[in-house]
């Protein structure tokens, strides 16, 4: 009888313990998942322009990841659905530097060899209302001077040394994405328009659909 | 009297687990290449990590006799057995073209030329691919040997037996679905393409990916349901390669002088075929451990588009004595 009720006083102090933990548990499992800069997912270099036709072409043999000198291009490994397996690059992590060895080696010409100021991967989109020269909150510059392309790609504002506008010439390889120091991500890279330049401000958002993976 | 070449034959098995470990070794190997090379694409040794710089010491240490410039240099050598590059010329695993020909409904010559070689060494040599190349295989039959040491600690190690003609349903139905979707089903269930990209993943952007969980529970299949289960009844690769390879002009035979009859072949066999009543099969993946095996040599390769019909049993064995005998007894 002694050795039931000790065991009936450790069931229960296991289940107090237990039901006490559940909360925490509970709201680990509701709380919303922070996403205070979520990262973009662009296509690489020279990827077929549509998306389906590219994941058709696209056998996932990985070989644009083992070229690639900066190591930017990465895969959908456990999510992404039918992308699974398929490249991209997370410019917020490492921009593309438009060398070309992916389009070079990829078998099926799911990534097609292009000049490099004829890659399409978007374009680039700053906010003016976080970077810092343009809330006049600092000098800074640091995308216009890793522009691979110069001047055609990015510019600094006319008067203004620091003030970064982007150009009709920008691919979207996202290395000024990766040097922003500004911690909300003020750049994004967005779906390029046919026939239309991006205005490179908040409000043009509704215009410029960002891309939708 | 035995010739040499049918000796020598004995110690094949042990070339092709050379081959399987060089295979195997080079897709661990060449993701720490790759590393190295951004290591050496940024000029930022001074900036590395203690692990990462004893990566590039080691890998320089390794490749420094041979290339220059580690940057244009390593990129002859890129890719895993799914798709690869070598000084130029590229390769691609013909499950690849017919995934991406069912997929995307066009044929794409160049990639179609990829897999040309492959496939024409698959018309020779039949299902060798299986044995002698595919990284998982090297884990497979590891993974065997696992079953084998379990069985002996007394552990249910499950051998059962199903219809060899699944995998060919599986291959249509990859076919099917990969028309039908646009995606390319093969990739994500190709157990060596997983492989070497898994193993590209793990080393060079941190962490297996989701294709390592389906891996693992191949090997599960294989210890818990069917002997080298996934390969035998399951990979579209191994269907593909079974049709292609089905008049492959090299075969194992068995010699009816020389054999005795001891069935040791038929033990080892992991694809479960029947060596001692001649039947290799479409399944055979010629990895020769039937006849390293074999006691008395009875097993050999020649060349011949069809097997042999059942020659009886062995001559050195028990039950032709005894057949002998009794036709020698009804003929006095």
């Amino acid at each position: 009888m002694k050795r039931r009720s000790f065991m009936q006083k450790i069931a229960l102090s296991i289940g107090v313990l237990g039901f006490s933990a559940l909360p925490f548990g509970l709201s680990r499992l509701f709380y919303p998942k922070i996403k205070a800069a979520p990262h973009q997912r662009i296509p690489l270099p020279g990827a077929l322009a549509d998306e389906q036709a590219f994941i058709e072409a696209c056998i996932g043999c990985g070989m644009c990841g083992e070229v690639c000198p900066p190591r930017c291009v990465l895969f959908y490994k456990h999510d992404g659905a039918t992308h699974s397996n398929t490249p991209y690059i997370d410019p917020a992590r490492k921009g593309c530097i438009l060398c070309g060895y992916c389009m070079d080696v990829c078998p099926t010409d799911a990534l097609t060899g292009t000049p490099i100021r004829e890659v399409d991967m978007g374009l680039a989109q700053i906010d003016r209302a976080a970077c810092y020269p343009w809330v006049d909150r600092g000098v800074c510059g640091a995308c216009v001077s890793v522009c691979p392309l110069g001047d055609g790609a990015i510019d600094f504002e006319f008067g203004n040394f620091y003030r970064p506008v982007v150009q009709d010439g920008c691919v979207g390889c996202g290395l000024c994405v990766e040097v922003c120091p500004e911690p909300s991500l003020p750049i994004k890279i967005v779906k390029r328009l046919e026939g239309k330049v991006a205005k490179h401000d908040v409000a043009s958002e509704k215009i410029e659909q960002p891309l939708p993976f | 009297m035995k010739s040499t070449v049918v000796i020598l034959q004995r110690h094949l098995n042990k070339l092709r687990w050379g081959v399987l470990t060089v295979v195997f070794g080079m897709l661990v190997l060449l993701p720490f290449l790759h590393l190295y090379q951004t290591y050496e694409a940024a000029h930022a040794y001074d900036l590395l990590l203690p692990g990462e710089k004893s990566v590039s010491d080691s890998m320089e240490w390794l490749t420094s006799p041979f290339i220059n410039d580690p940057v244009e240099d390593l990129n002859k050598l890129k890719g895993t057995t799914w798709s690869a590059t070598f000084f130029g010329l590229k390769l691609s695993d013909p499950l690849a073209v017919v995934g991406q020909i069912s997929a995307g409904k066009i044929i794409y010559l160049p990639f179609l030329l990829t897999a040309l070689i492959p496939v024409l060494l698959t018309i020779l040599f039949g299902r060798f691919y299986c044995g002698w190349i595919c990284p998982a295989t090297f884990i497979y039959e590891l993974n065997d040997s696992l079953a084998t040491w379990l069985r002996k600690a007394g552990l249910p190690v499950s051998r059962r037996k199903l219809d060899f003609r699944l995998k060919y349903l599986v291959l249509g139905m990859g076919i099917v679905i990969s028309a039908f979707s646009g995606i390319i089903v093969f990739a994500a269930m190709y157990p060596p393409a997983i492989i070497g990209r898994e193993i590209y993943y793990a080393i060079a952007l941190d962490g297996f990916g989701a294709g390592m969980v389906f891996f693992l529970m191949t090997l599960l299949f294989d210890l818990m349901v069917s002997r080298r289960g996934f390969c035998r009844y399951v990979c579209p690769g191994g269907a593909l390669y079974s049709l292609l390879g089905r008049f492959r002009i090299l075969r194992i035979k068995r010699d009816a002088t020389q054999c005795n009859d001891c069935a040791k072949c038929n033990v080892v066999c992991q694809f479960g075929l029947n060596p001692l009543r001649d039947n290799f099969s479409q399944e055979c993946n010629n990895c020769t451990a039937c006849i390293a095996v074999c006691p008395t040599d009875a097993l050999s390769f020649t060349v011949n588009v069809k097997d042999l019909d059942y020659q009886g049993p062995g001559h050195l064995g028990h039950n032709y004595r005894q057949k002998q005998s009794k036709q020698s007894k009804q003929a006095r």
